[in-house]
C-alpha cells in the first residue's frame, strides 16, 4: 500500500469518528424541538467560573420562560476565539447576541461584526471599548468602592490596610483597585500597607497573607481582595495565624462560600453583584431587541454590600 | 630521472591522497594511507569488516574530517569541512545507507539545495520537474520526478540518489557498497550506469565485498588492512586469491589451545530458524563446554541470529530448544529465563546504562538475587561487585563510579559480568574485543576460554578472524542470512573462510 | 590555592551546588528583611512548600524514566473535586475521601503510562492530552463550581498541625522519605533509574520496560492526586479551576534539584531543594514588598542562575 494512500484512510477514519462523535455529542444535547420565539447566540468569558455559571444558568432559565433558544459557547478567556463564536453566530442568522467579554480591546471587533451585520448585541457584566447595542451589568469600580468604604466605616477612618489584587492587567483587576484607591484618597487616615496579586487563586491568596503576617503582622487593620476566593484565601490564613478576631477581611462576588462564611461571621462582608439579574435582564433585553422594540442603552443592575445583618436577603 | 617519473604520476592523478590519518577513541581507522585517482577510472576498494573503507570514503565525501594528510583535486588541495563542502568541489557519495528524503518526490530529492526559484522565493515547480526529468533523462531511467521517493524500491531510491549526485554536477562519485541491497537484475543495470558515467569523465570511488564486482566493473583495486594500504593493482593482472591473500595477510597472533572433546551432549539446538530480512532455515547445535564460531561478512546475518536467541528481534519461525526443552523466546526476559545471556555487539546502545555505577550495571540483569522482598541488599550487592570486579580485574575508581568513566575494555567486561551473574548455560557474545585495546583483549579471549572449559555453550560471532580460529572449537560462516560452510578451525585458513564469506 | 584544593572544592561544589545557592539565598534574605528568619516563617514556608513538593517528587518519578507529566495540574483540580465530594460533614469516614482522591489520581497516571508504553505516542503529548482531559472532568464532576461545605477532619489535613509542625509538611516529608527509600533501596526504584538511562540496554537485560515506565506514571498521578485533597483541605473546597501550571513548578523544582529531562540521573533529596529554593524565593520577595511585576522576573533569573551554578559544578 502506497504511503499516500495510508495517510488518506487514516485522516478520512478519524474525520469520519469526530464526526460520529460530535453528532452523538449534539443530539443528546438537543431536547424535542419547538419553534423558538427567537434564537439567541450567547459568549460568555468562562464557564469554569462559578459566577459566569450562575450568569449562564440564569439566563437558560429565563429563556425557558420566554420561550427563547439560546445557544450557549464558553469562550475560555480567549478573545480572539470570542470573536470567532460571534461571527458563527452571525453566520447561523441568530436574531440577537449577548456578549461576556473577554478584555475590553481584544473582544471589540465582535460588537463591530454584530453592528456590520445588524444583529443587536447586549454586553453583560462587563464592557468592550466598541458600545454595544445595549449593555447589561454593573460598574466594578462600585464594587471596590462599597467594600472600600465598609472597610473605612469599621476601622473608624484611621488604619491600616493590605490589597490583594486579581490578575494584573483584567478589567476586574484594574476597575475594583480604581474604585479601592478612590475611597483611599477620600481618606487619608487610611493607609495602604502593601498591595500584591494573588491572580484570584485561593491557594496563592493564602502564602500571600501568611507572607504579610510575617512581615507586618499586628500592623494590618484590614485586608481588601478583589474577589471572594482571595479573601477566602486571606481569611483561612488570617484564621490559622489566629489573627482574625483583630482584622477586617472584605472581597466581591458574594460567592456561596462566602455567604457562607458572612453568616458564620467568619467574613466580615462581600459584594453582591447580581448574577442572577444580570442574566436575566440580558435576555429579556436581547428579545426587546431582537424584536425592534426600544431599550435603554445600559440597565444597571446595582451592587449590594452584604454584611452579617442583611445576610438572608441573599441566601 | 626520479622527479619526472612523480610529474606524469600527478598529470594522471585526478584525485590525490596523501597520508591520510584518522583516528577514533581507541582505533587508528586510517593509518597514513596515500591513493591515486586517474580521471575516468573506477576504482575498488576491497577490505575486511575494520579495514578502514568506510572511513577513507567518509574522509573523501567530507563527512569526517582528517587528523592529518591531505586530498587534492586536479593539484588544488581541498579543504573540506563537511559534506556541504564536498559537493562544492564535485565530489558526491552514495551511502551504502540511503539518506534520502522519504516523503518528498524525487523531483525534490534530485535538486535538493538547488531548486529552481522563482522571484527569489518561490520553488518554480515546472523548472524542478524539469530539471530533475534532464537529469533522470541523463541516466536512462524512467522514474516519474513526481513518484514520492518513499515509493520507490531500493534499488530505483538508489537511482535517484546517483541522479542528485549527476544534478550536484559531481565529477568524483563515491560509491559505498552501493550493490548491497540490489538484486542481481539491479545489479547489471546499476553497472551500465557506472560504465555511462565512466564514459562521460566522471571517477569513481567503489567499494565492495562481493569479489566478481571488483572484476566485473573495476579498472584498478586497492586493498586495505587494517587502515593501512596494501597494494593497489590493475584489475587485468590480479587474481582472486591474490586480493584475498592481501585483504587477510596478518600473522596470526593468537595461539590456539583448545581443550577438545569434551563431547557432552548439545546445550542449544536450533532448528530451521528463520527471520524475514535477517537470517534463513539455520540450523545449528551448540554443545556444551565447546566455543562454536560464527563467521561471515557485516550483514551476513550473524548478529540477527544472537539478537533472535536472545529475544531482541525473535524469529519469526523454526524451533529453539535448550536440552530437550521447546522455548519461545519472544523478548530478553525469556531468554535470561532459561540461561540464555547476550554481550551485545552494541555496547553502547544495549549494554550500559551509562550515568549508573559499576555494581548497579553488574547486577541489573538478576537484581533479583540480590534483594530481599522487593529491597536492594547493598551487602550482597558490594560483595558479589567485589568478586566480579576481582576474578574479570574491572579496573574502576570504586564500584560506585558511574561507568560512562571506564575505558572500553573494561566497560565491556561490566556487560560481560552482568551476564555471567545470571549463571547463563549458552553465552552469546557479539563481537566481544570490538574497539578494545589490545591487553584487555587477550584478558577477554582467556576469560571465553575458561568460560567453556567450566561447561558453558558459548556461540562467538566476530568479524577478526584470526580471533576466531583461536577460540572457535568449529566455526560457521554465514553469507546472506544462510549458512553456508562449518569447517575446523585447525584445519582450514583465513583464506578459505574468507573465500566462504565473500559473495560471488 | 594548590590544584589539589582547588579540585577538591570543585568537587564540593559540584555535590553541594544547590545547596549553597540556596543557603546564599537564605542568607541574602534574613539580611534583607528581619522577618525571614524566624521560626515560624520558615515553618510557614515549608507548608507552602508542601503541595508543590509533593507534585515535585511525583513528577521526579516520570522524569527519572525519561518522561514527563504535563497533566499535574489538571490532575490535582481533578482529585480536589472528587475528594472534596465525599469529604462533606457527616457522610463518609475521612479516609475514604482521600483514598479516592489517590486513586483516582493514579487512575489518570496509569491512563498516561498504559498510553505512553503500549501506544508508542510521545509522553509530552499523552499527558497534554491528560492536562486537558482531567481539567474538562474536574468541572463535569463540580458543575463547574467550587465544592465547599467540608468537614472539618478533611479541612485538618490541610490546616491542621501536629506538635507545632503542620500536617501538610508532616505529608510531604513521609512522601518525600518513602519515595527516597524507594527510588534508591528497592528493585523497582533501580530499575527506574535504568530504564530512564537506557531504556534499550534495560530491555536487554530482561526489565520489563513497560511495567517499569507505567509504574512511574501510576505513583506520579498518585501523587498528585494526594497533593489534590491537601490542597482542596488546605483551601477549604475543591476547586476545579484550582492547580492551573502546577505542573511546570513542579518539573521546575525536580529539574534545579538536578533531576536530568533526558532521565536515568536526579533524586529526591535533590528535588526537595529544588522546591525549596523555589518557596523561599516566593516568601522572600513577598516579605521585601517587591512588586508583582518584578518578582516574576527576579524569580525566573534566579532559577535558571541555580541551573546554571549547579551545572557549572558538575562539570
Amino acid at each position: 500500500m502506497s504511503i499516500r494512500f495510508q495517510v488518506g484512510v487514516k485522516s478520512v477514519a478519524a474525520v469520519g469518528l469526530s464526526l460520529l462523535l460530535l453528532t452523538g455529542l449534539a443530539c443528546s444535547s438537543k431536547e424535542e424541538a419547538k419553534p423558538a420565539e427567537a434564537v439567541i447566540g450567547v459568549s460568555l468569558l468562562n464557564l469554569s467560573s462559578e459566577f459566569i455559571v450562575m450568569i449562564s444558568e440564569s439566563m437558560e432559565q429565563r429563556a425557558g420562560e420566554l420561550g427563547v433558544e439560546l445557544i450557549i459557547t464558553d469562550a475560555q478567556r480567549n478573545a480572539e476565539k470570542q470573536v470567532q463564536q460571534v461571527e458563527s453566530f452571525i453566520a447561523q442568522g441568530v436574531d440577537a447576541i449577548i456578549l461576556n467579554p473577554c478584555e475590553v480591546e481584544g473582544s471589540s471587533p465582535a460588537v463591530a461584526r454584530a453592528h456590520e451585520a445588524g444583529i443587536p448585541i447586549v454586553n453583560v457584566n462587563s464592557e468592550t471599548r466598541i458600545e454595544p447595542s445595549a449593555f447589561v451589568g454593573s460598574h466594578d469600580e462600585e464594587s471596590a468602592r462599597l467594600a472600600m468604604e465598609f472597610i473605612v466605616q469599621r476601622l473608624g477612618g484611621n488604619g491600616n490596610v493590605v490589597m490583594m489584587h486579581g490578575y494584573m492587567g483584567q478589567a476586574a483587576q484594574i476597575k475594583r483597585a480604581q474604585g479601592a484607591r478612590e475611597v483611599l484618597e477620600a481618606n487619608p487616615g487610611i493607609r495602604l500597607l502593601s498591595e500584591q496579586t494573588a491572580e484570584w487563586d485561593r491557594a496563592k491568596a493564602m502564602a500571600l497573607m501568611e507572607n504579610w503576617i510575617q512581615s507586618y503582622g499586628d500592623q494590618i487593620n484590614a485586608v481588601f481582595a478583589h474577589n471572594d476566593e482571595m479573601g477566602m484565601g486571606a481569611l483561612i490564613a488570617l484564621e490559622q495565624a489566629g489573627l482574625k478576631d483583630r482584622i477586617i477581611v472584605a472581597s466581591v462576588d458574594a460567592i456561596a462560600d462566602a455567604l457562607g462564611a458572612v453568616s458564620e461571621g467568619r467574613l466580615d462582608a462581600t459584594v453582591f453583584q447580581d448574577s442572577v439579574g444580570q442574566g436575566r435582564t440580558a435576555v429579556e433585553t436581547a428579545l426587546k431587541l431582537s424584536r425592534g422594540e426600544g431599550c435603554e442603552p445600559e440597565v444597571y443592575i446595582p451592587f449590594q454590600l452584604v454584611t452579617l445583618e442583611n445576610i438572608d436577603q441573599f441566601r | 630521472m626520479r622527479s619526472d617519473v612523480r610529474t606524469t604520476e600527478e598529470v594522471e592523478s585526478f584525485l590525490r591522497i596523501r597520508g591520510l590519518t584518522k583516528a577514533f577513541p581507541g582505533v587508528r581507522a586510517l593509518d597514513d594511507v596515500d591513493l591515486d585517482l586517474k580521471p575516468g577510472e573506477v576504482h575498488v576498494l576491497i577490505g575486511e569488516n575494520g579495514a578502514g573503507k568506510s572511513t577513507l570514503m567518509k574522509l573523501v565525501a567530507g563527512l569526517e574530517c582528517p587528523d592529518s594528510g591531505e586530498i587534492s583535486k586536479q593539484g588544488r588541495v581541498l579543504r573540506m569541512r563537511n559534506p556541504h563542502d564536498a559537493i562544492r568541489l564535485g565530489i558526491a557519495m552514495i551511502h551504502q545507507e540511503l539518506m534520502p528524503f522519504r516523503q518528498m518526490t524525487v523531483a525534490e530529492n534530485i535538486l535538493i539545495g538547488q531548486e529552481p526559484v522563482q522571484f527569489g522565493v518561490w520553488i518554480d515547480r515546472k523548472g524542478l520537474l524539469q530539471g530533475a526529468a534532464r537529469v533522470l533523462g541523463r541516466l536512462k531511467c524512467a522514474i516519474s520526478p513526481e513518484r514520492l521517493l518513499g515509493e520507490l524500491s531500493l534499488a530505483e531510491m538508489q537511482l535517484v540518489e546517483i541522479a542528485r549526485a549527476l544534478a550536484q554536477d559531481a565529477d568524483v562519485i563515491v560509491m559505498d557498497e552501493p550493490t548491497s541491497s540490489l538484486s542481481k537484475t539491479e545489479v547489471a543495470a546499476l553497472f551500465e550506469v557506472i560504465r555511462d558515467l565512466q564514459q562521460r569523465g566522471a571517477t569513481i570511488l567503489y567499494t565492495s565485498h562481493k569479489m566478481e564486482e571488483v572484476f566485473e566493473i573495476g579498472d584498478r583495486v586497492t586493498v586495505l588492512r587494517d587502515g593501512r594500504r596494501v597494494t593497489t593493482l590493475k584489475v587485468d593482472d590480479a587474481s582472486e586469491e591474490e586480493l584475498i591473500q592481501a585483504m587477510v595477510g596478518r600473522e596470526l597472533t593468537l595461539v590456539s589451545s583448545r581443550a577438545k572433546g569434551r563431547g557432552a551432549g548439545p546445550l542449544l539446538t536450533v532448528h530451521n530458524l528463520s527471520r524475514k530480512g535477517g537470517f534463513e532455515k539455520l540450523s545449528f547445535q551448540v554443545n556444551a563446554g565447546e566455543i562454536l564460531g560464527f563467521a561471515g561478512l557485516m550483514g551476513a546475518g550473524r548478529t540477527a541470529v544472537v539478537n533472535a536467541l536472545f529475544g531482541l528481534e525473535p524469529a519469526d519461525r523454526g524451533e529453539i530448544q535448550i536440552g530437550d526443552r521447546r522455548l519461545r523466546i519472544r523478548c530478553p526476559q525469556d531468554a535470561i529465563r532459561h540461561g540464555i545471556g547476550l554481550v551485545s555487539e552494541d555496547r553502547r546502545r544495549l549494554g550500559l546504562v551509562p550515568q549508573m555505577s559499576v555494581r548497579s550495571n553488574l547486577t541489573l540483569a538478576n537484581l533479583k538475587a540480590y534483594s530481599r522482598r522487593g529491597f536492594v541488599d547493598v551487602a550482597a550487592e558490594s560483595r558479589i561487585t567485589a568478586e566480579q570486579v576481582h576474578s574479570l580485574g574491572i579496573k574502576s575508581a570504586g564500584q560506585e563510579q558511574p561507568v560512562a568513566f571506564l575505558s572500553g575494555g573494561n566497560q565491556q567486561k561490566v556487560v560481560l559480568s552482568r551476564m555471567l551473574l545470571i549463571c547463563p548455560s549458552v553465552l552469546l557474545l557479539d563481537e566481544p574485543t570490538r574497539g578494545i585495546d589490545v591487553g584487555a583483549k587477550s584478558e577477554i579471549h582467556g576469560l571465553i576460554r575458561k568460560l567453556a572449559s567450566d561447561g558453558l555453550g558459548v556461540l562467538l560471532v566476530s568479524s577478526e578472524l584470526p580471533e576466531l580460529l583461536a577460540l572457535s572449537d568449529r566455526l560457521l560462516v554465514m553469507r546472506n542470512g544462510r549458512l553456508v560452510a562449518e569447517l575446523d578451525p585447525e584445519r582450514t585458513s583465513q583464506e578459505e573462510v574468507m573465500g566462504h564469506a565473500m559473495l560471488r | 590555592m594548590q590544584p589539589g584544593q582547588a579540585s577538591r572544592l570543585a568537587e564540593w561544589i559540584s555535590r553541594y551546588g544547590l545547596l549553597l545557592a540556596l543557603v546564599l539565598l537564605a542568607g541574602l534574605l534574613s539580611c534583607l528583611t528581619p522577618n525571614f528568619a524566624t521560626a515560624q516563617n520558615l515553618l510557614i514556608v515549608l507548608r507552602q512548600i508542601s503541595i508543590n513538593g509533593i507534585l515535585a517528587v511525583g513528577v521526579t518519578y516520570v522524569l527519572l524514566t525519561g518522561g514527563v507529566d504535563l497533566s499535574l495540574g489538571s490532575v490535582v483540580a481533578l482529585t480536589g473535586v472528587v475528594a472534596a465530594g465525599f469529604a462533606h460533614p457527616g457522610e463518609y469516614p475521612v479516609i475514604l475521601a482521600v483514598l479516592v482522591g489517590i486513586l483516582a489520581g493514579s487512575g489518570c497516571g496509569l491512563v498516561n503510562g498504559l498510553i505512553v508504553t503500549r501506544g508508542k505516542v510521545a509522553p509530552f503529548i499523552v499527558t497534554l492530552g491528560m492536562l486537558t482531559v482531567a481539567r474538562g472532568l474536574a468541572l463535569v464532576v463540580s458543575g463547574g463550581r467550587p465544592v465547599s461545605n467540608l468537614s472539618s477532619s478533611f479541612t485538618v489535613l490541610g490546616g491542621g498541625a501536629i506538635i507545632g509542625i503542620p500536617i501538610p509538611v508532616l505529608i510531604l516529608c513521609v512522601v518525600a522519605f518513602a519515595s527516597h527509600v524507594f527510588l534508591k533501596r528497592t528493585r523497582p526504584g533501580r530499575y527506574i533509574y535504568a530504564v530512564g538511562g537506557n531504556e534499550a540496554a534495560a530491555y536487554a537485560s530482561g526489565i520489563n520496560v513497560t511495567a517499569v515506565k507505567t509504574l512511574a506514571y501510576a505513583v506520579c498521578g498518585g501523587l498528585a492526586g494526594l497533593a489534590g485533597i491537601v490542597l482542596a483541605a488546605r483551601i477549604t473546597t475543591g476547586q476545579p479551576n484550582a492547580g492551573i501550571a502546577y505542573e511546570l513548578d513542579a518539573i521546575a523544582a525536580a529539574v534545579i534539584g538536578g533531576t536530568s529531562l533526558s532521565g536515568g540521573v536526579g533524586g529526591i533529596v535533590g528535588t526537595l531543594l529544588g522546591a525549596l529554593l523555589m518557596g523561599v524565593l516566593n516568601n522572600g520577595l513577598d516579605l521585601m514588598n517587591v512588586s508583582s511585576y518584578w518578582q516574576q522576573i527576579v524569580k525566573g533569573l534566579i532559577i535558571v542562575g541555580a541551573v546554571w551554578f549547579d551545572q557549572k559544578g558538575r562539570r
